[in-house]
């Protein structure tokens, strides 16, 4: 009803602004769909198949890749690693880029500079990252284990010990990661009015106390979209893993993440009924931790 | 607040999706873009390959093609380990390259659908270039499909050997190996091999080096991994797991370097660092080693180890295929025809790119590698075993490798994981027929 109303009393500017509006956003749209929202429902669809090789000879088998995916160990080893990630990338990436982000907002020489190293490993491409890390991290070879030697201490089997290979790739991911955040707290803290922190300056309040009760609160829109797009993104985690584990790595079914046994399954075993189940477990897992995510930023996030 | 809540659902959804989006059938979108500039460059042919170590020589052969018949060929090099998915998806969208490598491995995926790949059967019927009985008759079978239609011509062959470091060797005092050592000669010299220090080790065997090393020695021992009807699993037949408790033993020697160490580094890295005295390799890895300063200085090539049934290397060959939708397909099949003929078989081993698949060509092919025993890997032919495939292998493949790695890290008993392997593959290739 409300709808109706507005388009009577809609003038001649306010249609063209409508229709430039929607022209303009054309591009974007037909591009998440085509590329996004559609594919969505097709592997939605496809995961109620047998799926035959070249998308051809599908099969319905009802529920029968779900059935499957519940009695797969692996399936389910692989959501725990991939938690475990999430669990040690997104607390430290926002650390440590908050951290970072509040001492370059300072005055100081040669900021952009830093500002510009801390950016660089997100412009690299993630392939190239990997595999300088997995150099690094060789256990015969690298330069990690090398640096260890030299001080006496023994080496560590970093991707090749299950117990420690998943924080080797989260420190990967962290490396990675931490520029983009900062850029993000940086702008979230040039929005702070300065007169909060003169006023807080004269009660006595120190540096720590003025972070915790100004910067923090009022950084929290900026925090709660990190903490979203973080969470997802290390959910999906893939790249690190398919470089630096290979095949042989017995480490790799403690690390394996649900994105990496979705590949293997459609794109190597060629069965994309199967990884499609799984990739739909993990939007469902991503959508309920989002929506949970939803609700308790009531508790903790403060718009102005 | 509701509109924040709705439009952060979706982003997620489109978060996760995007990833889904490159397996899903969408791709068939792509295709039409390149068949157009395909048809802009004129009559030019689009080949596809996974080694770059062949290009050069391939580009050579292909440069020969040019001059004879004027169409232009476009070498495109995808790395193994994404080869397949693009070729997969490409199959699935309908935009193939012309002509492209097919490996044993994949065929079966491939000849399930009679307009994937080009039949070639009446095309050299007609050809007096062609003559399939030139090329090994199992090479010849593995690229058929149920009809016994034709759908690749043999390409190359490949056979398998031991690298040893000579200056290791001299060290230790032991006598170079000949073509007659044993398995357990074999297990003597690697633990003579090894440096108590562990600065030097006898040999890196890693599951990943099935095709060259183990494999062989499962077929050498008199055992199978899959039994020549591709219905059941070789894996619990004692002789395998005989075999396989042979290389069980040499890592518990501790002739091998700990799991860690071949888990992390290709045995070509080991080979070339100076830490271990022997590797297996197969024939595709020659171009690799043999570029290898050290290695040029210090090692040379032996045959396999013989066990009670001889040394059985695997060999395996590479077949030229073409699609079926080609644009150029008179093109296409004139291009497969010269790259199957004496004269570029011949050129391919002169070349010193790999040991061609028609048969009495490669003989030129052992002076390609100046210092090297290179005929070592074609004494290997004459004793060889088919590589094993079915039609789906990947699927029981992925698995048995991920297995494997229990036997080779010594988490569990050799003998526990052929069982287990055999149980799991034969649920796979029941699923095949």
């Amino acid at each position: 009803m409300k709808v109706k109303k507005a388009k009577k009393k809609m003038t001649n500017r306010e249609r063209s602004e409508f229709l430039w509006g929607w022209l303009f956003i054309l591009p974007t749209m037909a591009g998440l769909m085509i590329l996004n929202i559609i594919p969505i429902f097709q592997t939605i669809y496809q995961s109620f198949f047998k799926t035959g090789s070249f998308g051809r000879g599908n099969i319905f088998v009802g529920l029968e890749n779900y059935k499957r995916l519940f009695a797969d160990t692996a399936v389910w080893q692989a959501l725990l690693n991939t938690l475990k990630y999430a669990i040690v990338e997104v607390p430290f990436s926002i650390i440590i880029a908050i951290v970072l982000a509040v001492m370059l907002n300072q005055k100081m020489r040669g900021r952009s500079v830093y500002r510009m190293i801390y950016f660089m490993p997100m412009v690299c491409a993630p392939a190239a990252v990997a595999m300088v890390w997995k150099w690094l991290y060789n256990s015969e070879f690298g330069l990690l284990n090398h640096l260890l030697e030299a001080i006496g201490l023994p080496k560590v089997n970093w991707v090749s010990d299950p117990k420690i290979a998943f924080i080797s790739l989260a420190i990967v991911g962290i490396w990675s990661v931490i520029g983009y955040n900062m850029v993000l707290f940086l702008a979230g803290l040039q929005e702070i009015p300065k007169d909060y922190y003169e006023a807080a300056e004269i009660d006595g309040a120190n540096a720590v106390t003025q972070f915790f009760k100004i910067t923090l609160p009022l950084i929290s829109p900026t925090m709660f979209f990190v903490v979203i797009t973080r969470v997802i993104a290390s959910l999906q985690v893939f790249d690190s893993i398919f470089m630096m584990i290979g095949k042989n790595n017995p480490a790799l079914p403690k690390t394996q993440s649900l994105v990496y046994l979705f590949y293997r399954y459609a794109f190597v075993e060629n069965n994309k009924g199967y990884g499609s189940a799984i990739i739909v477990l993990l939007l469902c897992i991503i959508m309920l931790i989002t929506v949970f995510q939803m609700k308790a930023q009531e508790k903790w996030v403060h718009y102005n | 607040m509701n509109w924040k809540k709705v439009s952060a659902v979706m982003l997620v959804a489109v978060m996760t999706a995007s990833l889904a989006a490159c397996g899903g059938s969408g791709s068939s979108d792509k295709s039409s873009d390149t068949k157009e500039e395909s048809q802009d460059t004129g009559k030019s042919l689009v080949v596809a390959i996974w080694d770059s170590n062949q290009e050069p020589g391939l580009r050579e052969i292909m440069d020969d093609f040019t001059a004879e018949t004027g169409i232009d060929v476009d070498i495109q090099i995808t790395p193994w380990r994404d080869y397949w998915t693009m070729l997969e998806a490409a199959a699935t969208g309908g935009s193939m390259p012309d002509v492209f490598w097919m490996h044993s491995d994949q065929i079966g995926t491939y000849a399930e659908y009679d307009d994937i790949l080009m039949n070639l059967s009446d095309k050299i019927k007609e050809s007096d270039k062609i003559d399939l009985s030139n090329y090994p008759e199992e090479l010849v079978n593995i690229y058929q499909n149920a009809d016994g239609d034709q759908l690749a011509v043999p390409k190359d062959v490949d056979t398998c050997a031991v690298w040893y470091n000579k200056t290791m060797f001299d060290e230790a005092g032991i006598d170079y190996p000949t073509a007659d050592w044993t398995w357990d000669d074999f297990r003597e010299v690697a633990k003579k091999l090894t440096k108590d220090d562990g600065s030097q080790y006898g040999v890196a065997i890693a599951p990943a080096n099935y095709q060259e090393s183990w494999y062989s020695t499962i077929y050498a021992y008199g055992g199978e991994v899959l039994t020549p009807d591709k219905k059941k699993s070789g894996f619990d037949e004692p002789k395998t797991i005989e075999a396989m408790e042979m290389i069980e033993n040499i890592i518990k020697d501790g002739s091998m370097p700990d799991y860690t160490v071949l888990s992390e580094n290709d045995s070509t890295a080991l080979m070339e660092a100076g830490t271990v005295a022997m590797t297996f390799q197969g024939s595709w890895s020659i171009p690799e080693l043999a570029g290898n300063d050290y290695v040029k200085e210090n090692c040379d090539i032996a045959p396999l180890p013989n066990g009670p049934e001889g040394t059985k290397s695997i060999y395996n060959g590479l077949g030229w295929a073409a699609s079926a939708n080609s644009e150029n397909p008179e093109g296409a099949w004139k291009l497969i025809e010269y790259l199957g003929s004496k004269e570029a078989q011949e050129k391919q081993a002169n070349l010193g790119v790999t040991m061609s698949a028609y048969e009495g060509t490669s003989d030129t092919w052992v002076n390609s590698q100046p210092g090297f025993n290179m005929q070592a890997y074609l004494d290997m032919r004459e004793d060889a075993q088919a590589y094993p495939s079915s039609k789906n292998t990947q699927v029981w493949f992925q698995m048995m490798l991920e297995k494997m790695v229990d036997g080779f890290s010594g988490a569990k008993p050799m003998k526990d994981v052929c069982e287990d392997v055999a149980v799991e593959m034969n649920k796979f290739l029941a699923e095949e027929q």
